[in-house]
């Protein structure tokens, strides 16, 4: 047996094993009123999409508060309130992992570059323009675009360019730990279902420190409410950091432009002064030994 | 298939351990795709890609099945390296095609090339982990050069101001402090802004292991993703994405500029042409030659054959030729479907070993030691 189908039998368990966490409730399972189709009926998910919360902020409840710079970006750089993203007042952390989450918020811009994997233990990986991860990319303050075929939906975000391809057919479980994890994607219905695994451990859920480890397993569920809107769900779990599993939810809407389309947030040269210039490898154009 | 997934695991495990001096080190991230190759025998592989090659060329006309919605159907994952150089050899000046057995002689001659890698710029072996061209599929070309216009094969001469833009740049060079960081001695391949494939996406062969500007084929593969209204292309290399609505829409306003250009695409019968221009000026960087922000990109992808696509670009820039040019190569298609996260600047470990092992030799060429290093990359 090679290892494609080793994989595409052992998502299968897990689908069975799982069932894919909790079902949506309400009528969205059902043909929904309004729904665009593809050729082959699925809900047709092709488009710009945007969800609207403070989640990136922080997925919790939280109030406004002044910017981590206030002394040069005031207002520019405030944290707005927000009623947070998650089912209940908090995640369900291990009383160790909340240490942990306290210190990620403290040192969330402390950016440390070496040429080794110490790298990732302190800072936003936002901050420093690394890829966000799952769910946490989809609340970003920025658009998505979604293509859909039969076979694979690709989702690419606006920022960072970040792209996540959802494998329906066939599926194969994670060959090697990433950033954006790994998609395995099927129809319940009207609801895509993504399971997604392979996460690299070093993804935050917002700027508040909120994270999870490699054991991290996210379940969506994206779910059509009519034509411009869908119900974005996730079950999140994380047995070296939470509790028990724990949702998320807030809903996505289509934009609606007419030639709305995606503009490049290549975000690289914006954070290269943060990380090259502590170590002496960083001359902003025209100054110092790179004036030439 | 379960070979290819343990490349490109291989890969990963190597990029991930590894923390070496040369830029080369972050193109490894995973090979997506690996066609079914003899890969103990060489010239077993050679043969095959060459009858692939002439299997292809023998079919005319092919008309290649269509997506659900309509569109001729190009979906897939191809292998964007080749070893036919983007410019003629002097050598072959006059000779713009091989005979059959010339091609595999020079393909083999390419391949015995790739396999030897400079010890200071790799220090592993290359072939183990399949990041020689033709262990991905590449294939022997009749083609002497990627070049097909100007017919002699070659890059049309420099416009005054480009020539001008270039002594500068070689001046600036020579009188460049051996201290200069990231902007200096990085291009955007090195720093992670953007992958070796970004547009055009095929740069012609250098073989070895040379510098980013010359390894023609590591993470040489593109997804071509189809969904109604649009073609994406997905790289493997640095995850580049260029998102190609169909729709005719006009492009955005001359104020928006892209790393990788605002592409409009059409279809011209079963081939999609797209044209590309709003570029950001991402001088130096590969796959540009040197051209600036006003160029004018014009790619035309042919799927000719089950297996195999057609790709060829025009490049038009007042500001750097005298006239356009074009060029024409084939990319054979691989397996499996899919590519594998290319996260470059996360873990450019690479960027700070480059940047620093630059100055050293740049201070030891200064002091009359052994010649400053070239500065990869491509273009001016």
């Amino acid at each position: 047996m090679n290892i494609r189908s080793t994989g595409v039998l052992v998502a299968a368990a897990l689908v069975a094993a799982v069932g894919f966490g909790c079902r949506a409730s309400g009528p969205a399972d059902g043909p929904s009123a309004g729904v665009a189709r593809t050729e082959d009926g699925k809900p047709n998910l092709n488009g710009i999409w945007q969800s609207f919360t403070t989640a990136n902020w922080n997925i919790e409840p939280h109030s406004a508060e002044a910017g981590l710079r206030p002394e040069i970006m005031g207002a520019y750089g405030a944290q707005p309130g927000g009623q947070g993203i998650i089912e209940g007042d908090a995640i369900p952390y291990k009383p160790e992992a909340v240490a942990k989450r306290d210190e990620n918020f403290k040192n969330r811009m402390i950016t440390k570059i070496t040429n080794d994997p110490s790298r990732f233990d302190s800072g936003d990986p936002e901050l420093q323009c690394f890829r966000p991860g799952v769910p946490r990319a989809n609340y970003m303050p920025f658009p998505f675009q979604i293509f859909q075929d039969v076979n694979q939906i690709l989702i690419v975000y606006e920022y960072k360019w970040a792209m996540r391809p959802i494998h329906i057919d066939p599926q194969m479980e994670a060959p090697v730990d990433s950033w954006m994890g790994w998609s395995n994607g099927k129809w319940e219905g009207d609801t895509l279902v993504v399971d997604v695994r392979g996460f690299n451990g070093h993804t935050w859920f917002d700027r508040a420190g909120n994270y999870a480890t490699d054991a991290l397993h996210v379940v969506e569920r994206w779910t059509p409410q009519g034509p411009n809107h869908l119900q974005y769900e996730a079950t999140i779990e994380d047995p070296n950091v939470f509790t028990r599993p724990w949702k998320i939810s807030f809903p996505v809407y289509r934009r609606l432009e007419p030639t709305v389309q995606l503009v490049e947030f290549n975000c690289v040269p914006f954070v290269e002064q943060l990380m090259y210039d502590p170590l002496g490898l960083y001359f902003p154009p025209g100054t110092g030994p790179d004036r030439d | 298939m379960g070979s290819a997934i343990l490349r490109s695991v291989l890969g990963v495990m190597l990029a991930a351990m590894s923390a070496a001096s040369v830029a080369v080190v972050m193109a490894q991230a995973p090979s997506g795709a690996t066609p079914t190759l003899n890969l103990d025998n060489t010239d077993a592989a050679i043969k095959a890609a060459a009858d692939a090659a002439k299997r292809d060329a023998a079919l005319k006309n092919y008309a290649p099945p269509r997506t659900a919605w309509g569109d001729p159907d190009l979906r897939g994952v191809y292998l964007t390296a080749t070893y036919t150089p983007l410019q003629r050899p002097p050598e072959l000046a006059n000779k713009p095609l091989y005979t059959e057995e010339e091609a595999v002689a020079a393909f083999k001659k390419a391949v015995e090339a790739d396999a030897e890698v400079d010890p200071r710029t790799v220090h592993y072996d290359w072939k183990e982990y399949s990041m020689d061209a033709w262990q991905g599929g590449a294939r022997p070309s009749l083609q002497t050069s990627l070049i097909i216009d100007p017919p002699d094969g070659r890059l049309p001469p420099l416009t005054p101001e480009a020539q001008e833009r270039r002594q500068l740049a070689a001046a600036a060079a020579k009188k460049r402090s051996p201290a200069a960081g990231i902007l200096t001695f990085g291009n955007t391949y090195t720093r992670c802004i953007l992958g070796l494939g970004a547009g055009p996406l095929v740069r012609g062969g250098n073989p070895g292991a040379d510098s980013a500007a010359a390894a023609a084929g590591v993470t040489a593969e593109v997804q071509i993703f189809q969904s109604p209204g649009y073609v994406t292309l997905v790289m493997q290399s640095n995850n580049d994405v260029r998102i190609i609505p169909l729709d005719g829409r006009p492009h955005v306003s001359d104020k928006i500029r892209h790393w990788y250009g605002d592409p409009r695409g059409r279809w011209d019968g079963n081939t999609l042409v797209v044209e590309t221009t709003n570029w950001k000026d991402r001088r130096p960087s590969v796959n540009f030659q040197g051209a600036t922000d006003a160029m004018h990109l014009v790619e035309r992808f042919t799927r000719i054959a089950p297996e195999t696509m057609q790709y060829e670009y025009t490049m038009t820039d007042p500001k750097t030729w005298t006239s356009p040019w074009t060029a024409r190569g084939e990319m054979p298609r691989v397996e499996p479907n899919l590519l594998y996260e290319f996260a470059c600047h996360e873990q450019n470990y690479g960027m700070i070993n480059v940047v620093r092992g630059t100055q050293i030799r740049e201070r030891e060429a200064a002091s009359g030691g052994r010649p400053a290093p070239q500065r990869g990359g491509g273009g001016e």
